[in-house]
């Protein structure tokens, strides 16, 4: 895998982004100069310490805030706002309440005006992939944890977005489940294909071990401002699940922990 | 819990005894009311029809004043969650409308309406349309941003973010509202039936139990009615507040 995609090849493709958040004690600038491109199939994981921007730098990708400086572009367009191109699942997982596990599935289908009966099948198929059988009627707060993920991860599916933006979402599991997890997202997302079936996706996340096990790429950010440390290649083979503790990856992931620890430790002393 | 039931019970029927020992013993009948002049009261009343044509007119005009107030008090709360720019023009307004007491509001309501009816129910539009107007606003304004932006991420447009995520995500809020609001709108209505009440000879005027109790309180001097309606006036708010209960319970599934 190449360190360095060209822009023109990229899907998502971020120049020179910097933003600055306006609060009430004044402007935080949140991220600062920052140049990423994440190609077709790609699987790009962004760590860093706490306040380093990872949140915000997905945010600005999926079109909930407008960069401050530089462009962030998806297949060439300029991101203005949210689209369903662009599939976004939530650290919370921000599953609709009152809608049940099958509506939620379904409410990007019906939000395109796909008729009732298709979307029922969309649903009916994603919930077969998720593993979510005999609960497509239950409501999101009769779900455990990892049940709520996968709700989540369908609804996410079912516009069979190009990009994948992922906020922390494996963050609320437990440390079992979440390996479970891990494992089924990157079966899921075509770890075990060829490379042309796979999305592209940018995957937020506080796990260093989590980030190498999953990305074709692990970005590490810096903090205050946000800014890109390194980017380091991951170069293991998939599919990825038998080699979770190979010697190669133990040591990208304390290569990717000596360039975080000195700011995590300070970030950890400013929260406390 | 069972013997916390007993006690209850057993407390209740302890003060009754003791309210109906006191009336007798001080040879207070006619002047204040005993629990068992107001149950041949009930039973008059009752058998007559006039407890229930009184209560029915009453609640009509509740229900009337109730639905007025919904239909202009959930879409103004609801625009003004919604787009913050009217919620800053509004809002003071309607705080400083919340600090005129809905009775302060009957003489001019008489004035404008009349007094046969239409007075109490502009008085419980105005008891409940302020509540459920901040009430909505505040519903909206609380709803989760992530919720909103997962709506707009998976290509919802507004109306469907207004349909499918802002009013479900509301409804628990506004279903309390409406409680309140309805509470707010029963105790107005007895006060404005009250006021309308004493400008009007008997057989005249609103009808209602406000009006029952004035016309008992003017011609009849009957303290156990009186108390009766006190009572109806307080099983009617209870039953109002159950039914609310249960209509939340069938409107909301998702939070039991």
């Amino acid at each position: 895998m190449d360190t360095v995609i060209s822009l023109s090849l990229a899907r998502i493709a971020i120049e020179g982004v910097g933003k600055t958040w306006q609060g009430r004690r004044g402007a935080v600038e949140a991220l600062r100069g920052i140049d990423l491109a994440v190609g077709a199939g790609e699987f790009v994981s962004v760590v860093g310490p706490s306040g380093c921007g990872k949140s915000t730098l997905l945010s600005l990708v999926a079109g909930f805030a407008t960069p401050s400086t530089g462009s962030v572009r998806v297949d060439g367009q300029e991101v203005t706002g949210p689209s369903p191109e662009r599939g976004v699942m939530f650290q919370d997982y921000a599953l609709f309440p009152w809608r049940t596990v099958a509506e939620n599935i379904a409410f990007g289908p019906q939000a395109r005006g796909v008729p009732r009966r298709e979307r029922r099948d969309i649903a009916d198929r994603l919930i077969a992939l998720v593993g979510l059988d005999g609960f497509e009627d239950r409501y999101p707060n009769e779900l455990s944890g990892g049940m709520r993920q996968r709700c989540a991860l369908a609804r996410m599916l079912a516009n069979d977005p190009a990009v994948w933006l992922m906020d922390e979402p494996l963050a609320a599991l437990d440390p079992q489940t979440r390996i479970v997890m891990q494992d089924e997202l990157l079966r899921i997302w075509g770890d075990e294909r060829e490379a042309a079936q796979r999305r592209s996706v940018l995957f937020v996340t506080h796990g260093i071990d989590e980030a190498v096990h999953l990305a074709d790429r692990v970005v590490v950010l810096a903090r205050r401002p946000g800014r890109i440390r390194a980017v380091i290649d991951i170069d293991l083979p998939r599919p990825r699940a038998p080699h979770r503790n190979a010697p190669e990856a133990a040591r990208l992931v304390a290569e990717i922990w000596a360039l975080i620890r000195d700011e995590a430790v300070d970030a950890i002393r400013e929260e406390t | 819990m069972r013997a916390d039931r007993i006690a209850a019970i057993a407390t209740t029927l302890a003060v009754l005894g003791l309210w109906q020992a006191a009336v007798w013993f001080a040879d207070a009948q006619g002047l204040a009311p005993a629990p068992l002049g107001i149950v041949a009261a009930t039973a008059k009343h009752l058998a007559n029809g006039s407890l229930r044509a009184a209560l029915g007119d009453s609640f009509l005009r509740v229900a009337k004043g109730f639905v007025i107030a919904i239909a202009i008090g959930l879409p103004l709360g609801t625009a003004m969650g919604m787009v913050p720019a009217l919620a800053r023009a509004i809002a003071p307004f309607l705080d400083g409308l919340r600090a005129i007491a809905p009775i302060a509001w009957i003489p001019i309501a008489v004035l404008w309406l009349g007094v046969r009816g239409d007075a109490a129910v502009f008085i419980v539009t105005y008891a409940a349309v302020l509540p459920l107007a901040l009430q909505a606003f505040q519903a909206v304004r609380l709803i989760d941003r992530r919720l909103i932006q997962a709506s707009q991420a998976l290509g919802g447009g507004w109306a469907l973010t207004l349909w499918a995520v802002i009013l479900p995500g509301s409804i628990p809020v506004m279903i309390t509202a409406m409680r309140v609001a309805m509470g707010f709108a029963w105790g107005a209505i007895v006060a404005a039936e009250l006021a309308v009440g004493t400008k009007i000879g008997p057989g005249q005027g609103s009808q209602g139990i406000g009006q029952m109790m004035i016309e008992t309180l003017y011609v009849k001097r009957d303290v156990d009615t009186l108390a009766m309606c006190m009572l109806c006036v307080g099983l009617v708010s209870l039953a109002i507040d159950a039914g609310a209960r249960a209509l939340g319970r069938r409107m909301a599934p998702w939070t039991q």
